[in-house]
């Protein structure tokens, strides 16, 4: 019995090279998932504001305009890989973009934005992350796109890279119509 | 003609490589040493001067070089215009081969006449590994490619990576690392050979090992350094995959040495020494390509290039299921039919040895887990310190609690009451510290509390352990401090080592304080019991950068200044990096530690101020541990010369 035990290393190292390997032959692509709430409603939410304890009021931001929804967090760090980009965004009159900061110190996250910049018109806390749970997130960043008539028209998973931008632009722009 | 020269030895060392691979299959061994001499010296020699034309490209800023080119420039200061050589991915692939030939070296030093087919079996595995990394860097990073015509001058050295602890942080390191694969050739070497040689390959692979995690250890500690004062984050550890790359070999190598003791005191747990060299060497080849295959996201900005990724990761699995598969067929051999028991030295160590694994297994987990994510719903995630601390942290607690016991119990049968003896003075002594600690230090704190007791646990334990040794081989004199001294032997130095870095992770990360706020001059604000005013903030012009310095007055509770904080804010005028410079204040109970952010004259400046207590305990117990290391090494490097 002890002596087939002696195996597992190898099938367990074999697992770990095949997920390795997955990756490197896939033209990975980590973007563009097809999610179960795009088409619909936004989830509605009551929260605070991350720097004065206001409550927040989902119902109240959104039905105006088009509105980037960026999850993010101060322990991830694509979400600071992808910071410029939202900031980017955030330039275009057209839009307003609202952070919410995912299972975080909030006193960590001003720090943060003091260091990389403030590009959030809002900040939702979601402490304990049931607006992530509401909104389907599975991991950090995740950004949504919710047009005027508060329809989740599409969903970026992972960071928005200098790659996928334009592209992402290009579904903001598509979401005024 | 110096890169030219370079590139070309680099390519001799390949044939030296070969030659000392193909030299271990003569079948005649009584005179093979003398063959591999010229192979292992040669190769030594080769890669050395292969190193130091690079180096030398870069002390004279040869900019014709594409490496010199990308990251040096004519004002860099001569230090890091050396360092700046394993500064990139390329360069530092060069020096980790040049590691990897001193250690082969070694491995040559070991030959006998008693141990020729053994060492030549090593040294073939080693060539191996060699050749692996060679071909790597001939084929996907040529650190000698040139460009012409040459540029006037290059585009500057990332200046964050422009300090001392970083300069030979990656040296260190490297020894770690490349230290583990001889114990990983040690490894095959001895399954191969079969149980009945009477080579002491454990004895062998020890003194590498040691070698091994001490430089791993201190290399890691100071990356942690300078990521504390050189990120201005106020944390010195941030579970990112770069660390998390030499953490996981540091976990395992950890289980080995202290395996490794066991099987030179009780013969048990042969198979389980073989294994965790493989996979101690293993996981630092798995790390590297972690790291630099650009799949997982990282601080450490390495050039990425999915042909490296390719190439490494065939090489690993080359190497893992070859060992492995050996390793099914074979581990058999090595069980020890013994009586193993578990209330004993050997039995503290084999329990702690799976806690250091599932903590390594947790960590891998956690550094890879956003990749399986992705393989099962396409979606790319970030796991970050909730994960690791939520982990990693409860394992841990047990696994120190088993290494407080550890040196108390003896070899072998214990006696009970001796034993039983020893445990409770200890944890009455833990108990009564860890109270008087509270009742002067600090409130109350349930993780500060379990982080201060087992700090007193392991400490306390020790010194119990020599305060019974002294008195069980001298009754005279229980307090002459040479009969204390002569206990401090490398393991009780190192614990106490780790007792005191136990002390230092506690006190920074559950009493740390952090005040941001936005200040003009002239403003103040507190922390702690601190007050701090903003003198003036002026202009300082460096040699390759200008910055903004913020001058901070601390004054403590009776209103006298202890220190001037000074905290830059730097813009390389080459790289157009910005950087910003933390001002620490430092004492035995707390780092006062000040960074300058953004701001204006007219708006005032962001100033983020942490105070950090007990931090320079993280310091100082890594170095303690460093030195019972070097102490440990000495005395297996003693061994070795007294047997050779």
């Amino acid at each position: 019995m002890q002596k087939k035990l002696f195996i597992f290393p190898l099938i367990i190292f074999l697992c770990i090279l095949l997920v390795f390997s997955y990756f490197l032959i896939i033209k990975r692509d980590p973007s563009e998932l097809p999610s179960a709430l795009i088409n619909k409603k936004a989830p509605m939410f009551k929260t605070t504001s991350l720097f004065d304890d206001e409550t927040i009021l989902a119902e109240e931001i959104f039905g105006h305009e088009t509105i980037i929804v960026n999850f993010f967090s101060t322990w991830c760090i694509p979400c600071r890989a992808e910071h410029s980009f939202i900031e980017k965004l955030s330039k275009d009159k057209n839009i307003k973009v609202i952070g919410v900061n995912y299972k975080d110190d909030s006193q960590k996250t001003i720090a943060w934005l003091e260091e990389l910049g403030n590009p959030y018109a809002v900040i939702a806390v979601d402490m304990n992350g049931s607006i992530g749970l509401d909104w389907g997130v599975y991991g950090l960043p995740e950004t949504f796109i919710v047009n005027k008539n508060s329809v989740i028209t599409y969903k970026q998973v992972g960071p928005i890279t200098k790659k996928i931008y334009s592209k992402f632009y290009q579904k903001v722009q598509e979401s005024y119509k | 003609m110096a890169p030219s020269l370079g590139y070309f030895i680099l390519w001799l060392s390949l044939i030296f490589a070969i030659l000392q691979f193909i030299i271990s299959f003569k079948k005649d061994t009584s005179n093979i040493s003398k063959f591999h001499k010229i192979a292992v010296i040669g190769l030594l020699l080769s890669t050395f001067f292969s190193f130091f034309s690079l180096m030398y490209s870069h002390i004279v800023s040869d900019f014709s070089v594409l490496n010199v080119f990308q990251n040096s420039h004519t004002t860099k200061p001569l230090l890091y215009r050396i360092s700046g050589v394993w500064g990139n991915h390329e360069g530092s692939m060069l020096l980790w081969i040049l590691v990897l030939s001193v250690v082969n070296y070694w491995i040559y030093k070991l030959y006998n006449e008693t141990n020729s087919i053994f060492v030549s079996k090593t040294l073939q595995i080693q060539a191996f590994i060699i050749i692996g990394f060679l071909l790597f860097i001939l084929t996907t990073s040529n650190p000698f490619e040139r460009i012409l015509p040459p540029p006037a001058n290059g585009l500057g050295f990332n200046p964050i990576l422009q300090d001392p602890a970083l300069a030979i942080h990656p040296p260190l390191l490297y020894f770690g690392y490349v230290g583990f694969s001889a114990a990983f050739s040690l490894s095959i070497a001895t399954m191969h050979l079969g149980k009945n040689s009477e080579i002491p390959w454990y004895k062998y692979m020890k003194t590498f090992v040691v070698a091994a995690w001490t430089f791993l250890t201190a290399g890691t500690a100071l990356g942690s350094l300078w990521a504390y004062y050189e990120l201005g984050w106020g944390g010195w550890w941030f579970w990112d995959p770069v660390e998390n790359a030499a953490l996981m070999p540091w976990l395992i190598g950890t289980a080995l040495l202290h395996s490794l003791i066991t099987v030179e005191r009780k013969k048990t747990l042969q198979t389980w020494v073989l294994l965790l060299a493989i996979l101690a060497f293993l996981l630092s080849v798995i790390g590297t390509f972690l790291v630099r295959s650009g799949i997982l996201t990282s601080v450490h900005a390495f050039a990425l290039d999915p042909a490296r990724g390719v190439y490494i990761l065939s090489f690993v699995a080359l190497l893992g299921v070859y060992s492995l598969t050996l390793f099914a067929f074979k581990a058999k051999n090595f069980l020890h039919k013994g009586y193993f028991i578990f209330l004993s030295r050997e039995g503290s160590i084999f329990v702690n040895n799976l806690f250091m694994v599932i903590v390594c297994a947790s960590v891998f987990f956690g550094t890879t887990y956003p990749l399986f994510v992705e393989i099962f719903s396409q979606n790319r995630i970030s796991v970050g310190e909730p994960y690791f601390n939520s982990t990693v942290i409860p394992i841990m607690i047990p696994a120190i609690l088993v290494m407080g016991i550890g040196p108390v119990l003896s070899w072998g049968k214990q006696n009970n009451k001796n034993t039983a003896q020893q445990i409770l003075i200890s944890l009455f002594l833990t108990i009564l510290i860890t109270i008087i600690f509270f009742l002067c230090y600090r409130g109350f704190s349930f993780y500060g509390l379990i982080g201060i007791f087992l700090s007193l646990w392991i400490i306390c334990n020790v010194f119990v352990t020599i305060f019974f040794a002294i008195k069980k081989d001298s009754n005279k004199n229980i307090l002459s401090p040479i009969g204390f001294f002569k206990h401090f032997n490398s393991m009780i130095i190192s614990h106490i080592g780790v007792g005191l870095l136990i002390l230092g992770i506690t006190g920074s990360s559950v009493w740390q304080e952090e005040n941001i706020t936005r200040m003009k001059v002239n403003d103040e604000t507190t922390i702690n019991n601190y007050n701090i005013v903003f003198k003036e903030i002026k202009k300082v012009i460096g040699p390759n950068y200008y910055a903004l310095e913020g001058n901070f007055w601390v004054y403590n509770k009776k209103n006298i200044v202890i220190t001037v904080l000074k905290p830059q804010n730097r813009i390389y005028t080459i790289t157009k990096n910005t950087t910003s410079e933390v001002s620490i204040h430092t004492n035995l109970l707390r780092d006062l530690y000040i960074v300058l952010g953004d701001g204006d004259i007219n708006e005032g400046w962001v100033v983020r101020i942490y105070n950090n207590p007990l931090v320079i305990w993280i310091w100082i117990g890594v170095l303690i541990i460093f030195s019972g290391g070097l102490l440990a090494l000495k005395n297996n490097l003693k061994f070795l010369r007294q047997n050779n």
